[in-house]
């Protein structure tokens, strides 16, 4: 029986693998994938956010290999993380079906960075990737996923984009009516045991190359699936000019024609490898094709080669020569690329937009962190240290007014950078600005290689016992997992302690006190850790716990001289200057008392 | 007053198609709103796509809904740039960052009260004066109304009823939904302790318009 619901592209995931009888999830958070776990919980399905996306991938596999099948949920940044693990999986192959969910955020509108992990997925590892169109989609292919990666005994890879995770749509709900098998684990080193080890049945070539040539004589078993999916499809017109719509380009483009009142010639692709047949039957009959994809040229290039190894000549245009080569795909993009390619003209250069006033991203009102990076930046005037950023909220402090940290690149690279600046011979004091689940992510392993070259940095954990920035999930820092189990919290103090390490504990609330003790563990040698610890307001007051005493803060008008230092260099939203004096307002301040202490001469009170 | 897009198709039927979009900070019930409107078309038996385009996810920063209702195929979750129907705008910058996506024959309700940004409450920006803003929409689409949603709500003693007031305005500029399905909908998805302020600002907000 099926009934229609509204759910989040997430959601309609989760749903998929609970219809698909899925036994673990495994992820990290990150937008935007974060809300499959939760979901896939709330059906029942054994749920976890592991440290990392490499360790979520690694439990998906070895649930798959006891027959079960399983899936592991990550952003794109999490899946360039899996990539060891994924050039490994590909050679051994799975049992149980394992689907990846490998979320992609074309536009960069929620990531440090913008990238395709078709790439990573199929073009490097060789898998095969279901590019969703819609809601309904997304759900459709994770289920056939499961089934497709029992029957090819391989990794199959949803790569939903965010206008996929993140949009709401009608799906169709459906009963369960897998079964699932016996849980099993039977040995064979020969798949799982992946090592230079000499096959003799195969005359003595190296296991490496015995599991490469397992994966690419899949290759034409998958054509094969592929060109016989309901994902791909043609739909005939009149026209000179042939579309391909992939993925949710797919979907811009039938706007597209919605708004024109037109039917177009348009090829409908959402696997990989592709249906190469039927991008045959489609190509031959135009001149010219246009193909819309996000983000890089990937089904583009593929085609070219098929034309090119079947001697087809058509001119293929997309996103390496013809459509901006970066950022989301959009209704109007398309409806210009059609006016262009009809017309034979180059696409349109996009117009210069004059600037409005942005938003950028800050601290919340009350946020721990605001006090921390204001102790950090006296520190660093007076002393000219580097600070070396990493992924979280406090990430914001490199932006204005805080301009603190000088580098942003990945999970848990604050550490190894901030020592290779000194190892690179910089003599003033540098410190590495991490949160606490991105110390558990990726953090270790830079302190033990820290700790290891008697590096001489001071590292800081902003530790708020959560995972805040993508929606306050638990890590092993915090009280209890996702499945509301309690355990005995990791404590990153204690940790670094172990190993060997100096430690210091402060709350960042108070701006005085961490200012001092961080002036004085700079001027220290070796490895030296701050656990700057203060609950995450926005999270924990909803339960009635905040890391400060909370009052009512007041300016004193006869005071503020209207130096704003308080809005130009602190810069909590509450504040705010009218007719030239500070003003707090009382709707959306929380009492944190940190601006007290900020302000010089006294007014706040 | 009536502003359903109405397309002829091929068989000559009537395709009922309403693109809205709502534009504000985050905070500010934006996402609540676009749900409650959501739920009212699902439940009338139309299909509906939506999605919420947000920086990362924290407090302060621009937060845009869209949802698209029709009685035929909806494709893309994203309005594209000059097909909104209706532009609520729960701040005016937020509004003007949005204006492109409407539709000139659309209408817009824009709150008025303008929330600083960190770069101008600094100095580093400047916030556009209120006629700027508002030449801005109008420039686009020369047709709804501006009002002070926001002073409205503090009136009725919290600014968080902001979201409540824009969607009684909201049930005054179209008959898509009766404002009593609209506010029942709404009343459905909230704590009951809520309900007799989410009556007064839904009220207060119809009088707006």
């Amino acid at each position: 029986m099926s009934t229609k619901e509204f759910v989040m592209g997430n959601e309609a995931i989760a749903l998929a693998a609970k219809e698909a009888g899925v036994s673990v999830v495994a992820g990290y958070p990150g937008t935007p994938a974060s809300e499959i776990i939760d979901a896939s919980l709330s059906h029942g399905i054994y749920a976890e956010w592991s440290t990392n996306e490499k360790h979520a991938f690694e439990v998906a596999t070895g649930a798959s290999l006891c027959n079960q099948r399983a899936m592991a949920v990550m952003k794109h940044n999490g899946t360039n993380v899996v990539t060891d693990f994924l050039m490994h999986v590909n050679f051994t192959g799975v049992r149980g079906g394992l689907v990846l969910i490998s979320a992609d955020d074309p536009g960069g509108n929620s990531s440090q960075n913008e990238e395709d992990t078709r790439i990573l997925i199929h073009n490097y590892a060789h898998l095969p990737v279901f590019d969703p169109s819609s809601i309904q989609e997304a759900k459709e292919m994770t289920k056939k996923a499961f089934e497709l990666s029992e029957q090819t005994e391989l990794v199959f890879a949803l790569r939903p984009v965010m206008r996929i995770c993140h949009a709401r749509g009608i799906v169709e709900k459906e009963d369960v009516t897998y079964q699932k098998k016996p849980v099993e684990f039977k040995n064979d080193r020969s798949r799982f045991v992946m090592s230079a080890v000499v096959e003799k049945e195969h005359g003595g070539v190296l296991r490496p190359i015995i599991r490469h040539r397992w994966l690419n004589q899949k290759q034409n078993e998958l054509k094969e699936i592929m060109e016989n999916l309901p994902f791909n499809h043609i739909e005939k017109a009149d026209g000179e000019v042939g579309y391909v719509g992939c993925g949710i380009g797919y979907s811009y483009l039938k706007e597209a024609e919605s708004i024109l009142d037109k039917k177009l010639p348009v090829l409908k692709l959402t696997t990989l490898p592709l249906p190469e047949k039927k991008v045959i039957e489609f190509v031959s009959n135009y001149k010219k094709i246009v193909i819309f994809e996000e983000l890089e040229p990937v089904v583009e290039n593929l085609i070219k080669g098929i034309c090119y190894d079947k001697g087809i000549q058509v001119e293929i245009l997309g996103r390496k020569t013809f459509l901006p080569a970066e950022g989301e795909l959009s209704t109007g993009l398309i409806l210009k690329a059609i006016e262009s390619a009809e017309a034979n003209k180059a696409m349109p250069k996009e117009a210069q937009s004059t600037y409005i006033p942005a938003r950028v991203r800050t601290q919340c009102v009350g946020c721990s962190h605001r006090g921390l990076l204001y102790a950090l930046k006296s520190v660093v005037r007076r002393t000219g240290a580097v600070v070396t950023g990493d992924i979280g909220c406090h990430d914001a402090g490199s932006f204005q007014p805080m301009n603190l940290q000088s580098t942003i690149y990945c999970m848990g690279s604050s550490i190894p950078m901030a020592y290779g600046i000194k190892a690179g011979g910089y003599e003033k004091p540098v410190i590495a600005m991490i949160g606490d689940s991105t110390f558990f992510h990726n953090g270790l392993t830079g302190l033990a290689s820290a700790i290891f070259n008697k590096a001489n940095i001071t590292v800081i954990i902003a530790d708020n016992s959560t995972t805040a920035m993508t929606g306050f999930q638990p890590h092993p820092g915090s009280e209890t997992n996702v499945r509301g189990e309690q355990f005995q919290a990791i404590d990153p103090a204690s940790v670094a302690a172990v190993m060997g390490a100096k430690t210091y504990i402060c709350n960042p609330y108070n701006v005085e006190e961490t200012k001092k003790l961080l002036a004085e563990v700079v001027k220290e040698e070796g490895v030296k850790v701050v656990i700057a610890r203060a609950l995450c307001y926005l999270k924990f007051s909803r339960e009635g716990r905040v890391s400060f005493e909370a009052r009512k803060v007041t300016v004193d008008h006869e005071v503020c001289n209207g130096c704003k230092i308080c809005v130009s260099d602190f810069g909590c939203p509450a504040i705010t200057i009218v007719d030239g004096k500070a003003r707090i307002d009382q709707d959306s301040c929380n009492g944190c008392g940190v601006c007290v202490s900020v302000c010089a001469r006294g007014a706040m009170k | 007053m009536r502003s359903l897009r109405i397309c002829m198709c091929e068989g000559g039927n009537e395709i009922m198609k309403l693109d809205i979009v709502i534009a504000g900070v985050g905070g500010q019930g934006n996402i609540l709103a676009s749900e409650v409107l959501a739920q009212c078309a699902m439940d009338k038996g139309y299909n509906v796509l939506s999605t919420e385009t947000k920086g990362a996810a924290q407090r302060g920063g621009s937060v845009v809904s869209h949802l698209r209702i029709s009685d035929s195929d909806i494709y893309a979750p994203l309005v594209p740039v000059g097909q909104a129907d209706i532009l609520l705008g729960f701040e005016p910058l937020e509004a003007m960052r949005n204006a492109k996506l409407l539709n000139s024959k659309g209408k817009f309700i824009i709150n008025q009260e303008p929330v600083q940004t960190v770069l101008s409450n600094m100095g580093a920006d400047v916030y556009p004066p209120l006629s700027e803003l508002e030449a801005a929409v109008k420039a686009v689409c020369p047709h709804g109304y501006f009002v002070n949603a926001t002073q409205a709500a503090k009136e009725l003693g919290s600014t968080l009823l902001t979201n409540v007031i824009m969607l009684g305005a909201f049930s005054k500029v179209t008959d898509i939904f009766t404002p009593e399905v609209i506010l029942a909908k709404l009343l459905s998805l909230v704590n009951e302790k809520f309900h007799e302020d989410d009556k007064a600002a839904f009220a207060a907000g119809q009088k707006l318009v």
